[in-house]
């Protein structure tokens, strides 16, 4: 008996738990949504995996799209057509979907189309902990920010609604804590998805030459202004709790959950504000808040992006009321993830109760059992084949070039003790970067990206380099999938979000077609055969492209569990003279040391036989190894 | 209740996360309010991870406050040891005493403390403590991946939770594919015979 998948189950008022980021997937089939696009990205992903998991059965089209931009592109084209429509993307993602999202908010959509950004406070698997509310200040859109999954369901319905209302872009945002929380949902109707619509012909609104654009501009303030009157009436901003009116909290998404804990842990009878509409902000409401109070606490995570708007409504009504929040004083942190304790300390040093937990008492008593505890960063698996390319362009290069990277597993090349990872700030930069580096310079420099971030974003500064004979390498490893997000599909994959058969697009052919005459395919298990073209690439008096191709390990221990074959271990034999050339040049987290011996652990080696191949001492036996896995 | 706090921590792979699904499912099968708070992504390749579990109608944040740990499923001996912070006199700790060497011990040619080491330390936190052959008994109810549900049947005997044993059960009907039911079910019942034969007292 196959079970209705959980997402499609059809009992309105039933309740389910859901993750965050399964409930936006939840809102959006309620809300019947058409069009689904995405690029993955923590802790995004999980939306469009969702979708893609039941497009098919619920009729709607969902697709991986190339990058951030080409997704809210494909998604707007769509809802000017009246479909709705839905992008999900991690919070730097809208930094490469900007330039498309700046001005879509001025022609507007006629079907709904949501975009959510999912930021990552704490950088758990970011670059940077950018706070995107900004973003809908800045792009002058409404924000939605939920603040459980239940919220998550909600809101994505109501964005829809709110979006063909105003005729605008919704942004709805949600934090690490959001999307990657399970939590009870209480589910809806579910809507049958409305997959065609009609383009019509509106030169005027969708046209954005200069003329017209400032034209739309004038529009977009009007919407805004009325989107400010929805906000005053939404039934997400309320008085989520009733105080005794001497102090008053504000506070939006997983921030708000920590302030009414850390009241409710200090005894403090504060009214609560809660906003989950947070722009436009309702103004009157929060005017109204602040009249009624003779202290006022904000608390939300990253930027003082609430505190802004509350002081400047303070400042133009002159009220009689103290504002405590990041700006000023710095009650709470504007960096990292906020928690029940940051909210409690901030709470208590402002009101002056004493905290009932001694978290000083707790922290003495950590660190001491704490002390030289071996950290446990996340590493290369056994098996990665990006371990094995990245000891090739460290053997060849002698770690003596400069090695920009990228976004993906293989950043992780950068610590110890491969250290082949020199600078990377966001997608793509690693191929661009290595030419001004090289100019600066003349030292060799070897580019390191992956096939989806290649794809992604790659393709402009390779021709760049092209362009400007810029004599850089770009190393492309190509482990067949986007492995650090969940394995997504992408353009190299030859399937397609639907699960459909694609065009496989190789990245060798992408780099000749840019113009790269040097560009060679390698599998890096073949250590002697890669090192020598990877050195041939180096030399080559001009760009040149070497595309590191092995599959993700951990697609093939699973295909290889799928079809029952056994993974066979590696083996020490006797001829190992615990040299620990294995454990000091791959890091590999299946070679450990025991009573002072090198040992294979079995439960995590899956035989990949890089070991075998750079031991000195021939003391490593393994069956077939990661050189024979074809792709 | 008012809440219930379980944390769960070890490493990428060894099935937290579904470990964690498996307790917010039977909670919500009782009615009961529950937030299960997850890491994904680079955080998990290999590193160290955690889950946490709340349960209860005043729970809002997903996250749990240091020292307020109920339940604190150990899945490795040092994660369990990274982990104190959570807990008090108070917290009941239930841990696999497999060792996953973190490979910065290798490279700085560092031996994995012994587990009466890590007892003695975690001792001086709560001597509320019962050590378990996780990896063991998944290996003989017939994979070592059944780990998760062998600890999550060993927490459902010590009669802790604000759950039922049988919603447990039904969570991981409803959870795991049903290829590999039986093997589970075995793990489960492994778990909680582990626990219900020794007379763990708690």
């Amino acid at each position: 008996m196959s079970k209705t998948h959980m997402l499609l189950r059809n009992e309105p008022g039933e309740r389910f738990l859901l993750l965050g980021n399964e409930a936006i997937a939840r809102g959006a089939l309620e809300a019947g949504v058409g069009i689904v696009t995405t690029y993955p990205g923590t802790p995004a992903s999980e939306i469009g995996d969702s979708l893609a998991a039941v497009a098919s059965e619920a009729g709607l089209y969902m697709e991986y799209s190339t990058n951030e931009m080409v997704a809210v592109e494909v998604a707007a084209g769509a809802a000017n057509c009246g479909v709705r429509a839905l992008t999900a993307m991690k919070h730097v993602g809208l930094n490469v979907a900007a330039d498309a999202f700046m001005t879509l908010a001025y022609t507007g959509v006629k079907g709904g189309y949501v975009l959510v950004s999912a930021d990552d406070p704490n950088c758990y698997s970011s670059q940077n902990e950018q706070d995107n509310r900004l973003y809908a200040l800045f792009s002058k859109v409404p924000c939605l920010e939920p603040s459980n999954s239940q919220e998550a369901k909600d809101m994505t319905v109501s964005a829809f609604q709110l979006s063909e209302k105003l005729e605008l872009p919704v942004l709805l945002r949600t934090t690490t804590r959001v999307s990657h929380t399970r939590g009870p949902v209480i589910y809806g109707k579910l809507v049958k998805p409305k997959l065609k619509g009609e383009f019509l012909r509106e030169p005027n609104r969708l046209v954005m030459v200069p003329a017209n654009a400032r034209k739309m501009h004038i529009k977009l303030l009007d919407k805004i202004e009325k989107a400010e009157r929805i906000s005053e009436e939404s039934p997400y901003n309320f008085i989520a709790r009733k105080g005794n009116g001497e102090i008053g909290i504000i506070s939006s998404s997983s921030a708000y959950n920590y302030a009414v804990e850390a009241s409710e842990i200090l005894g403090l009878n504060a009214e609560i504000l809660k906003l989950g509409m947070t722009h436009p902000v309702p103004q009157k409401m929060i005017r109204e808040f602040l009249e009624k109070h003779e202290k006022v606490v904000i608390v939300e995570e990253l930027e003082p992006y609430l505190e802004l708007q509350v002081r400047t409504i303070a400042e133009e009504y002159e009220l009689d009321v103290a504002v405590y929040g990041k700006m000023y004083g710095k009650y709470f942190p504007r960096n990292g993830e906020l928690s029940t304790r940051l909210t409690l300390t901030g709470l208590a040093e402002i009101t002056g109760k004493k905290s009932p937990i001694n978290f000083k008492e707790i922290d003495e008593k950590y660190a001491e059992a704490a002390e030289n505890l071996p950290s446990r960063p996340p590493i290369l698996c056994p098996g990665c084949p990006h371990r094995a390319s990245t000891y090739v362009i460290k053997k060849v290069t002698g770690g003596k070039a400069v090695y920009p990277t990228d976004i993906g597993c293989y950043a992780l090349g950068f610590m110890p003790p491969l250290k082949i990872g020199d600078l990377v700030i966001c997608m793509g930069s690693s191929v661009s970067m290595a030419q001004g580096i090289r100019k600066a310079t003349d030292k060799d420099v070897v580019a390191i990206i992956g096939d989806s971030t290649f794809f992604h974003a790659a393709i402009p500064g390779l021709i760049n380099a092209v362009y400007n004979n810029h004599k850089i390498t770009l190393a492309v490893m190509d482990n067949l999938t986007t492995a650090m997000t969940g394995h997504q599909p992408h353009p190299g994959t030859g399937i397609t979000g639907m699960k459909e058969k694609a065009e496989k697009v190789l990245v060798e052919k992408v780099a000749e077609g840019c113009g790269v005459k040097y560009v060679k395919v390698v599998n890096p298990f073949k250590i002697d055969e890669a090192s020598r073209i990877l050195k041939e690439a180096i030399q080559y008096p001009g760009p040149s492209v070497v595309v590191f191709r092995a599959p993700c390990a951990l697609m093939v221990t699973n295909e290889k569990i799928r079809k029952g074959i056994k993974i066979k271990p590696c083996k020490l034999t006797d001829k190992c003279t615990n040299c620990m050339a294995c454990i000091e040049l791959l890091g590999c987290p299946a070679l450990i040391i025991d009573r002072g011996k090198v040992k294979i652990d079995e439960n995590l080696c899956v035989g990949c036989g890089l070991c075998s191949s750079i031991c000195p001492y021939k003391a490593i036996e393994c069956g077939e190894t990661f050189q024979e896995v074809s792709e | 209740m008012k809440e219930f706090n379980i944390v769960l921590a070890g490493v990428g792979g060894q099935g937290i996360l579904f470990a964690s699904r498996i307790l917010g499912t039977a909670s919500i099968k009782e009615g009961l309010n529950v937030r299960v708070s997850e890491i994904h992504g680079m955080a998990q390749r290999g590193g160290a991870v955690i889950s946490n579990v709340r349960i209860g109608e005043n729970v809002f944040a997903p996250t749990v406050l240091d020292g307020r740990a109920d339940i604190l499923l150990g899945f490795e001996p040092l994660e369990t040891i990274r982990n104190l912070k959570f807990t008090s006199e108070k917290t009941f700790i239930l841990m696999n005493d497999e060792a996953v060497p973190p490979p910065e011990l290798a490279r700085t040619q560092r031996e994995y403390p012994s587990l009466d080491e890590i007892i003695k330390k975690i001792r001086r936190f709560t001597e509320k403590i019962v050590i378990i052959k996780a990896a063991d008994l998944a290996l003989k109810a017939g994979n070592i991946l059944t780990r998760n549900v062998v600890m999550i049947g060993a927490l459902a005997a010590t009669e802790l939770l604000p759950v039922k044993t049988e919603s447990l059960r039904e969570a991981v009907m409803e959870l795991v594919p049903e290829k590999y039911l039986d093997m589970n079910l075995k793990a489960f019942d492994s778990g909680y015979n582990f626990v219900k034969e020794r007379k763990v007292k708690v």
